[in-house]
C-alpha cells in the first residue's frame, strides 16, 4: 500500500497553498451527496423538509464527514499546527498588555543571555583561529623548589626539550619586549617579538604576504621581520611594496619578510608576558644555546606530534626534566619541572571562572523570567476557563488544548527572542565596551551561528517552561465546573493562586542567588578598589622610551640619555618629582625576575629564592608615592664609579633576614653590565615598602631595587609627579613632557603616555567587567521578581474583591485588610529567602575564584541581599495592598 | 456483517474502493452502492470513511476526480481508476486472494 512520498508532494502543496479550492470541492462534494438522498427520498414520498434531514442523518453529519476527510489530508498535522500559531498569536493580540509584558520580560530574559552567550561562545568555546589548535600545547617550566610555577623557560631549555622530545612535532619560543622603529616619519616605539623561527609556523596561518620566519634567519647579519596586520596597515598605509624593504630597528637594519593576515594574533594567558597586538616578529638575535642555563626569559608553545596527545606529551616532558634535573645543576637546585598545557586552555584559564559565573547567572536570570511569564499565563488561563470548556465541549481533547496553550506560551517566547536578539545586540555593545583586556578575541561583529542556534534552543526551553503550568493545569480543570463559574470562581481561591505562589516563591529564592553573588562581586570590587598596591598613583604621569642601538649602543650613552632627561623634566612647570623605572607596575612588559642570595650562602641555596628586580633612577620612589621605611635611597652618586647598592623591599627583607635590619647585609643579586645580567655582591642601603606591580590583590615576589647607573636597561618608563598631585594637572604634563624629549632627540620613540592611575584602573578592568554585569543581573531579577510578587497579589485582590467586600461590610479594619494582603507577601518572600539561603551556601562557594577581601559566607552580604529583597517584596505588595483597603463593599457585592 | 461493527481494515476498504470503480467512474454515493451490489450487501460502507478514503486514493494518485453530471443530472465528483489505480488494483486483487487461499487452507485442515 505504500507509496512514495513524492507522490503526495504535489497533494501536500495543494493542500497548503490552495485550501480554499480543495475545501470548495469537499463541501460541494458532500451538498450533492445530501441532494441526491433528499431527491431519493422525496421520490419515495417525504416532504421536501423530512427529506433533507434525513438525508443530513444518513451521511452521519456532514462536519463530522469534513473532518474525517481534513484529517485524512496530507499534511494534516502541519495544517494543525498553522491553525494553533495563528489561534495562538490571534489571542496574543487579542490582550495586548498582556502579550507586550510577557514578550518584554523574555526578552530581556533571553536578551541578557544571548549577550553572555556571544561572550562565552568567542571566548571559551569556539576554536583558536589557528590550523588544528586543538594540537597546539603551552610548555610551562616550574621550580619546585622556589615555589614557582609558571616561569618562563632559559633558552638551553627550549633547544633541550626540542631535541629530546619525540611527543612534540614543534617546539617554538617567544619573548615580548619593545623596539624603536625610526627614519620615516615619526619615530614609534613598538610591541616587538623575539621568537624562534618556527614560533609563527607553529600556529599554521600562512602569511598574507612574503614568509614567515626561516632557520636562516636566526643569527643572521642582518634581521628579518615579520609585520602584523595592522602595524603594516597603520605604519606603511597597507603597501604591497614593502615586502624587501629595510628599516631602522633599535638604531639598526632589518629587512621586511612578511605581513601577517589580518585577524592573526597571538593568544596567550594573562601571566605569559606575551600581550596581544604584537606589531613586529623577528628573530632571537642571539644563540639561545650560549645563553645562561639559569636565565628563564622565553614563553614555550608547541604542537603535538601526529598521534601524541597532552597526556603522552606531559609524561614524555616529566621524563625530560627529570633527565634535566640530573644533567644540570642549574636545574636541579630549583627543582625543575615541565607542565603541559592545551594552549586554549591555558590561555582561557583567568577569565573562565568569571564567565561560567555570569553564564549561571543569566540562567538564573532567565528562569525567573521564566516564571513572571508562567505567572501571567496561569493568571489568563483561569480568566479563560469559559473559553477552553467550551471548546472541550466542541470536541478539542485535552490534549489538543494544552497543546494549544503550549503554542500560546511557544509563541510568546519566539517574539521574546527575535527582540532578545535586539536586546542582546544593545547588551553586547555595552560589554564590549566594559571589556577587560583578557576578553580581547571577542569581536564585535557578534552573532554567529552558535549564539543564533543557543538563542533558538532558548526560545524553545523557555516556551516550554513558561507553557507548562497552564497547559498542565488546563488538561486538568474539571470542564463542566470551569463553564458553570464562568471563570470568576468562589470558594477555593486561596488554593487556586497556589502554583502562582510558589512561582514566585521560586523567583524570591533564585533573586536571592543572584542578590548574593553580585552583592559579593561587588564587595570584592571595592576591596580592590580600596586595595593599597604600595604607591598613591593619583597624580603621577608616565611615558616610556628605549634606548637601544643607534645613538645609544652602550651604557655610557644611555646613563647620559636617562640623567639628562630626568632632569629636564624635572624642571618643567608643575612638577614635583621625577624618576624612572625599568618595568612600571600594571604595564604588561614582561616581568624581570630573578635569583638572589645571601652573602655566603650554601650551593644548595643559591637558585631557590627569586625576587622581581626593577633598575631605578633617583626619585622613583617619589614620584610613585611608594614609601621608604629604612635608611637612604638612591642619590646620583650611586654610579659606576662608587660601591654597587640596592634597596629591597620588607618581603624579601623579612624572609631574609627575619627581625634583623638589613641595612648593611650584602645579597648577590643581577646587575646588567652593557646587555649582560651578572650576579653581583650589593649592599642594602634601604628598605622600601612592597609595590603591587601585576596583582592588585595580592603581594608578589619580593623586590630588589638596583641604581639605573649601576646597572643600566635600555627601556625606561619615567614617572613625573604633578605639584598639586591630581589627574587634570598629571595629564597636562603630557604635551610638554613629550616636547621635552624631542628636543633631546627628534629620533627616540616615546609609547605610552599615560596616567599611572590608568594602569591601576585597567588592572581593575575583569573585577569591574564582572561586578557591573552581576550587579545589572540582580537589578534585572529585581524588577523581576518584584513585578511577580506584585502581579500575583494584585490578582489575588481582584480575586477575593467579593470576599473583602464582605470582610468590609461586616466592619473589618483597614488595618486588617491589608495585613491580610501583606500576609502572602510576607508569606512567599520569607519562604524564598530561606530557599535562597540554603541555595547560596552551596552556590557561592562555585564564586570563591573570584573573590577578593570577602568570603562566600560573608554575613552583611547575606542580610543586605535579604533586606533589599524584602524591601522590594513589601514594595510590590504596597499597590495591591491599598487597592484592598479601598475596596467598596456595594461594588465589590453587586460584581458577585 | 457491517463495516461499522467489522472494523474494515483500511486496506480491505481501499481494495473494495478501486474494485467497485473498476467497473467505471462513479461518484462517492455510487461507489458505497456499487461496493453492497458487488458484496450482496456483505460491506456497508458509511460515508465517514468512505470520502475519507477516496481522498486517501487520490492523494496516493490511484483514482482521479472530476467533477461531472449524476444520472439524474445532478452536478457531483466523480472517481476514476488511474493506470497506476488499475496496476495497484491488480496487485492487491492477487496479494488478497494468496492470503485468501492460505487462510482457506489453514481452516480446511484439521
Amino acid at each position: 500500500m505504500a507509496v512514495p512520498p513524492w507522490v503526495r508532494l504535489p497533494c501536500l502543496a495543494r493542500n497548503l497553498f490552495r485550501r480554499e479550492r480543495v475545501e470548495r470541492d469537499l463541501e460541494d462534494e458532500l451538498a450533492s451527496a445530501v441532494e441526491m438522498l433528499a431527491a431519493e427520498n422525496v421520490a419515495s414520498g417525504m416532504g421536501p423538509e423530512e427529506a433533507r434531514r434525513e438525508a443530513r442523518i444518513a451521511l452521519g453529519g456532514v462536519q463530522q464527514v469534513k473532518e474525517a476527510v481534513r484529517e485524512s489530508r496530507t499534511g494534516a498535522g502541519l495544517e494543525t499546527l498553522w491553525q494553533d500559531v495563528r489561534y495562538a498569536l490571534r489571542m496574543l493580540r487579542r490582550s495586548p498588555g498582556f502579550s507586550a509584558v510577557a514578550v518584554a520580560t523574555l526578552a530581556l530574559g533571553i536578551g541578557a543571555n544571548t549577550a553572555i552567550f556571544t561572550v562565552l561562545d568567542a571566548t571559551l568555546i569556539a576554536p583558536l583561529p589557528y590550523a588544528e589548535p586543538s594540537r597546539l600545547v603551552m610548555l610551562w617550566t616550574g621550580y619546585r623548589e622556589a615555589r614557582q610555577p609558571r616561569v618562563p623557560a632559559s633558552g638551553h631549555e627550549v633547544l633541550e626539550i626540542r631535541r629530546r622530545s619525540r611527543e612534540l612535532a614543534e617546539v617554538a619560543g617567544i619573548w615580548v619586549g619593545a623596539g624603536s622603529l625610526t627614519g620615516e616619519g615619526e619615530p614609534e616605539r613598538v610591541r616587538l617579538a623575539l621568537t624562534t623561527s618556527n614560533f609563527l609556523g607553529i600556529f599554521g596561518v600562512p602569511p598574507a604576504l612574503g614568509r614567515t620566519l626561516l632557520p636562516s634567519d636566526e643569527g643572521a647579519q642582518r634581521p628579518s621581520i615579520v609585520l602584523s596586520d595592522g602595524f603594516w596597515r597603520r605604519r606603511f598605509g597597507g603597501d604591497t611594496a614593502v615586502i624587501g624593504k629595510a628599516v631602522r630597528i633599535d638604531g639598526g637594519l632589518a629587512t621586511i619578510v612578511g605581513v601577517m593576515p589580518a585577524g592573526f594574533d597571538v593568544v596567550f594567558a594573562g601571566d605569559s608576558s606575551v600581550p596581544p597586538g604584537i606589531e613586529i616578529f623577528t628573530t632571537f638575535g642571539r644563540d639561545l644555546a650560549e645563553m645562561p642555563r639559569d636565565m628563564g626569559w622565553i614563553r614555550m608553545v608547541a604542537r603535538l606530534a601526529p598521534r601524541a596527545t597532552p597526556a603522552s606529551a606531559q609524561a614524555e616532558l616529566s621524563a625530560i626534566a627529570e633527565r634535566l634535573r640530573a644533567e644540570f645543576a642549574e636545574y636541579a637546585t630549583p627543582g625543575l619541572e615541565l607542565q603541559v598545557v592545551p594552549l586554549h586552555a591555558d590561555a582561557v584559564r583567568d577569565v573562565k571562572p568569571a564567565l561560567l559565573a555570569l553564564f549561571a547567572g543569566v540562567g538564573l536570570v532567565v528562569l525567573i523570567a521564566c516564571a513572571n511569564v508562567a505567572n501571567l499565563l496561569l493568571a489568563r488561563a483561569t480568566g479563560r476557563e469559559k473559553e477552553i470548556g467550551l471548546r472541550a465541549a466542541l470536541g478539542a481533547s485535552r490534549g489538543r488544548i494544552a497543546r494549544q496553550l503550549l503554542t500560546e506560551s511557544l509563541a510568546l517566547s519566539g517574539l521574546g527572542a527575535l527582540l532578545g536578539l535586539v536586546v542582546g545586540r544593545l547588551g553586547l555593545a555595552a560589554l564590549l565596551a566594559l571589556r577587560p583586556a583578557s576578553l580581547s578575541r571577542l569581536a564585535p561583529s557578534g552573532l554567529s551561528w552558535t549564539v543564533l542556534g543557543f538563542t533558538l534552543l532558548l526560545a524553545v526551553v523557555t516556551g516550554i517552561i513558561c507553557g507548562l503550568a497552564p497547559a498542565v493545569g488546563a488538561s486538568r480543570r474539571d470542564l463542566s465546573r470551569a463553564l458553570q463559574e464562568g471563570g470568576r470562581g468562589s470558594a477555593s481561591l486561596t488554593g487556586r493562586t497556589r502554583p502562582q505562589r510558589v512561582l514566585v516563591f521560586v523567583e524570591v529564592a533564585l533573586g536571592f542567588l543572584l542578590l548574593v553573588g553580585a552583592g559579593l562581586l561587588v564587595r570584592t570590587f571595592v576591596s580592590l578598589s580600596g586595595a593599597d598596591p604600595g604607591f598613591r598613583p593619583e597624580g603621577t604621569l608616565t611615558l616610556q622610551v628605549s634606548a637601544q642601538g643607534g645613538r645609544y649602543p652602550d651604557d655610557a650613552s644611555r646613563r647620559r640619555l636617562a640623567k639628562t632627561l630626568a632632569a629636564n623634566l624635572a624642571a618643567l612647570p608643575g612638577v614635583e618629582a621625577v624618576g624612572a623605572v625599568s618595568h612600571l607596575p600594571f604595564d604588561d612588559y614582561p616581568n624581570w625576575y630573578e635569583y638572589y642570595w645571601r652573602e655566603g650562602a650554601s650551593e644548595s641555596e643559591k637558585n631557590t629564592a627569586m625576587a622581581d628586580h626593577r633598575a631605578v633612577l633617583p626619585g622613583f620612589f617619589e614620584s610613585l608615592g611608594a614609601e621608604l621605611t629604612q635608611g637612604r635611597g638612591f642619590t646620583d652618586s650611586d654610579d659606576a664609579n662608587h660601591p654597587n647598592v640596592i634597596l629591597v623591599d620588607e618581603t624579601l627583607a623579612k624572609r631574609t633576614w627575619g627581625n634583623e635590619s638589613p641595612l648593611g647585609k650584602r645579597l648577590n643579586v643581577s646587575f646588567i653590565h652593557e646587555g649582560s645580567f651578572d650576579s653581583t655582591l650589593a649592599e642594602v642601603v634601604g628598605v622600601v615598602r612592597h609595590v603591587r606591580y601585576r596583582d592588585l590583590g595580592l603581594d608578589g615576589r619580593g623586590q630588589v631595587y638596583v641604581p639605573f647607573f649601576q646597572s643600566v636597561r635600555p627601556e625606561l618608563a619615567f614617572t613625573l609627579r604633578s605639584s598639586r598631585g591630581t589627574r587634570a594637572d598629571a595629564a597636562r604634563l603630557a604635551g610638554p613632557a613629550r616636547r621635552e624629549v624631542a628636543r633631546l632627540d627628534p629620533d627616540l620613540a616615546v609609547s605610552k603616555v599615560r596616567l599611572l592611575e590608568d594602569y591601576v584602573r585597567q588592572a581593575r578592568g575583569a573585577a569591574r567587567f564582572t561586578t557591573v554585569i552581576a550587579a545589572s543581573l540582580a537589578a534585572l531579577a529585581l524588577l523581576l521578581a518584584g513585578i511577580g510578587i506584585y502581579g500575583v497579589l494584585a490578582y489575588t485582590v481582584a480575586q477575593r474583591s467579593g470576599e473583602i467586600g464582605i470582610r468590609v461590610a461586616l466592619g473589618g479594619r483597614p488595618k486588617d485588610i491589608a495585613w491580610l494582603v501583606l500576609r502572602q507577601t510576607v508569606g512567599i518572600v520569607g519562604a524564598g529567602l530561606l530557599a535562597g539561603l540554603a541555595g547560596s551556601l552551596v552556590m557561592t562557594r562555585l564564586l570563591q575564584k573570584l573573590l577578593y577581601g570577602v568570603g562566600p559566607r560573608d554575613l552583611a552580604t547575606l542580610a543586605a541581599a535579604a533586606a533589599v529583597l524584602a524591601a522590594v517584596g513589601l514594595a510590590a505588595a504596597l499597590i495591591p495592598a491599598r487597592r484592598a483597603v479601598r475596596v467598596d463593599p456595594m461594588i465589590a457585592l453587586r460584581g458577585e | 456483517m457491517t463495516a461499522e461493527k467489522s472494523d474494515l481494515l483500511q486496506g480491505t476498504l481501499d481494495l473494495l474502493v478501486l474494485k467497485a470503480l473498476a467497473g467505471g467512474p462513479l461518484h462517492g454515493l455510487g461507489v458505497s452502492r456499487r461496493i453492497g451490489l458487488i458484496t450482496r450487501g456483505a460491506f456497508e460502507v458509511k460515508p465517514g470513511s468512505l470520502f475519507p478514503a477516496l481522498n486517501r486514493l487520490e492523494e496516493n494518485g490511484w483514482v482521479a476526480a472530476s467533477w461531472g453530471r449524476s444520472e439524474n443530472n445532478r452536478r457531483a465528483r466523480f472517481y476514476a481508476l488511474t493506470k497506476a489505480g488499475q496496476k495497484q488494483l491488480a496487485s492487491e486483487e492477487r496479494e488478497w486472494t494468496r492470503v485468501a487461499t492460505a487462510i482457506g487452507l489453514a481452516l480446511e485442515s484439521t
